[in-house]
């Protein structure tokens, strides 16, 4: 008896003690997390903007091909149209910023329900190809057009006085970062989630099943459309101009490459991967030109295309060896953090 | 106008010759083959090197590139195929995609991204179709492409055509029947290089030509010529393509000199393949959706 009560409350202790040790570990992160923001000054917050909001794109991609299993090829038009829609709001109609943001995310969402009713209505990857080619159509024609873009001069976005510090922009940056989170935490823990599941698995068992096929992945494309557009509103205060050439097609294909290292479903792994990829070409080009030793082949074209290059190489390896992407690597501690025992 | 029409049914002759190969890929393994153009690119690099480069004879240089592709393709079905085979075909598109966003990156490293002339097979002036003028490499392109999508036809009707059918519908019951499995994928993708390797010979030296000019501009309208022609029909890539080039063309001169909309042959890709979607899905020729 006694012992049995001794042995209980040394479990207890040592899950008090585990509990602890995490809450403690999860602090220590967030803190090293907001390091540079708090001391690295105005490079590094608009670098943790641009980490941020290269994040909400990540996810973006994740509701797409992670939750509904399609590809979008061209999700570069979805970011500009929002772009593009939260400068006209503010440097034509003088719109406030949030109004500029919901209107960047109706925009990118509005597009997305235009294509997908015609793409998936249709079974296969059709969607990737009507992107691609709307991607082409975006960047050449639709960011072009003089009244809506300021045409090749580029369309301004000024940031409001609260924003206008790079400290406080950064913040509202996180701050939708937590946003677009919690809808992914959302959606994953509800019907929906698991209506997505069976869409992604097998369309036919799901629809055996009474899940309604188009409309899943439809509501799961004008979703990442939204979050797309929401992410261009940020990009265009970010920069505060916006520019046509900020959207070639090959941003797309990186953005979908760097969701896929991260790890589709993993919220964690997507993040990090595109925080990684959104400060690797602001990076690595300071620090190859400041090695002591420069290798004969790199030069400035070299830097631009390395990044990209780099994000490729990861790709292959991560589908080779690990397709569950960085999320799969960090499995074992988060599993641990989150309080899972092993089986 | 005419000319205009003209130009577009032999830009539309190159769109064909990838669209045959991205067809070829699809009938067989039910995937978008975004890696399609890079091939070409591959092709047409390798015999830039080796006849411009090295100076050596043009035929060479023409073994030279289709061997490039051709061992691209192999090593692309060996390294990603055929270890994603089990895994989903979004997975194995963004892996194509990365391919050839790789193949890409490795031409600027090891050439620099500039543009470069090309010698044409047959030097010479232009011939004069419907006021536009079209240059030898382009009737060569135009025949080249009627005889593959001919030819491709013609093997799916043959025995080992029959095979990779027969692989692609159902695998395990294929190697019942002694059909491998890896000999069909190696064949698939093998000839999908070498088609994708005629398109970047041939097109190269129609113009001048930079690192990735395959996949930034022909792949999409290839595609769109693919699903036009119904994504399993060669003859259906053939026409599909000389359709896609005409309406680009019709675009350029309807909406891009008339009403100055930017980027009018862009914009007549993107319509079209909605169009075929909404309306067509199954394409011209192709018997499912």
């Amino acid at each position: 008896m006694a012992t049995a009560t001794m042995v209980l409350t040394r479990v207890k202790v040592q899950r008090r003690f585990g509990l602890a040790l995490r809450v403690t570990v999860v602090l220590a992160l967030l803190v090293l997390a907001a390091l540079p923001l708090l001391l690295g000054g105005d490079v590094w917050a608009q670098r943790i903007s641009r980490a941020a909001i290269y994040a909400v794109i990540g996810l973006s991609i994740n509701t797409l091909t992670g939750h509904a299993g399609q590809i979008s090829l061209g999700h570069q038009a979805f970011v500009g149209i929002g772009a593009f829609a939260a400068a006209f709001m503010a440097s034509r109609l003088g719109a406030p910023l949030g109004f500029g943001l919901a209107a960047a995310g109706v925009a990118g969402a509005f597009t997305a329900v235009v294509i997908g009713l015609v793409a998936l209505r249709v079974t296969g990857l059709y969607l990737a190809l009507v992107t691609l080619a709307f991607g082409l159509t975006a960047e050449t024609t639709i960011f072009n057009w003089r009244e809506f873009t300021g045409g090749g001069a580029g369309a301004f976005a000024p940031r409001p006085a609260v924003l206008a510090s790079d400290h406080a922009f950064a913040l509202l940056c996180l701050g939708v970062l937590g946003l677009v989170l919690y809808l992914d935490w959302r959606i994953v823990s509800t019907k929906t989630g698991r209506a997505l599941a069976a869409v992604r698995n097998n369309e036919r068992i799901a629809s055996t099943l009474g899940v309604n096929v188009t409309g899943y992945k439809l509501a799961a494309f004008s979703l990442s459309g939204l979050i797309a557009g929401l992410a261009g509103g940020l990009f265009a205060h970010w920069n505060q101009i916006v520019q046509a050439m900020d959207f070639e097609f090959q941003v797309a294909l990186v953005w979908v490459l760097m969701t896929v290292v991260g790890g589709l479903r993993s919220r964690l792994g997507v993040i990090l991967a595109s925080a990684f990829f959104a400060l690797l070409p602001l990076t690595l080009p300071n620090f190859l030109s400041s090695l002591p030793w420069q290798p004969p082949f790199l030069n400035e074209a070299v830097y631009h295309v390395l990044p990209p290059f780099i994000v490729v190489v990861m790709l292959l390896v991560v589908l080779r060896f690990f397709p569950g992407g960085f999320g799969q690597l960090l499995r074992p501690a988060t599993d641990w953090l989150a309080g899972k025992r092993k089986q | 106008m005419g000319a205009f029409l003209a130009l577009g049914l032999f830009q539309g002759a190159v769109y064909g010759l990838l669209a045959v190969g991205i067809v070829l890929v699809y009938k067989a393994k039910r995937v978008f083959n975004f890696a399609q153009g890079e091939f070409g690119g591959v092709a047409a690099f390798t015999a830039f090197a080796i006849v411009v480069g090295a100076g050596l004879p043009y035929w060479v240089g023409v073994v030279g590139g289709l061997a490039a592709a051709v061992a691209m393709g192999l090593i692309v079905e060996r390294v990603i195929v055929r270890p994603l085979e089990s895994s989903s075909r979004t997975i194995m598109l963004v892996a194509l995609v990365g391919v050839a966003l790789f193949t890409i990156a490795i031409i600027v490293l090891l050439g620099q991204p500039i543009p470069r002339v090309m010698p044409p097979l047959i030097s010479g002036g232009g011939v004069n179709i419907l006021g536009a003028g079209i240059l030898p490499q382009q009737l060569i392109l135009m025949a080249v492409l009627a005889v593959l999508a001919a030819a491709m036809a013609w093997f799916f009707k043959t025995d080992m055509g029959l095979a990779v059918l027969a692989s692609s519908q159902d695998t395990r019951a294929a190697q019942v029947v002694g059909i491998s499995p890896v000999a069909v994928s190696r064949l698939v993708w093998g000839m999908a290089a070498l088609l994708g390797g005629i398109a970047g010979l041939l097109y190269a030296p129609v113009g001048i030509f930079t690192p990735g000019f395959m996949t930034l501009t022909m792949l999409v309208p290839a595609f769109a010529a693919a699903v036009l022609g119904g994504m399993t029909s060669l003859p259906g890539a053939f026409i599909g393509g000389l359709a896609i080039g005409v309406v680009q063309n019709l675009g350029i001169y309807y909406l891009g000199q008339q009403l100055k909309v930017p980027g009018a042959a862009e914009l007549g890709v993107f319509a079209l393949l909605m169009l075929v979607l909404l309306i067509r899905p199954q394409g011209l020729l192709g018997k499912e959706a």
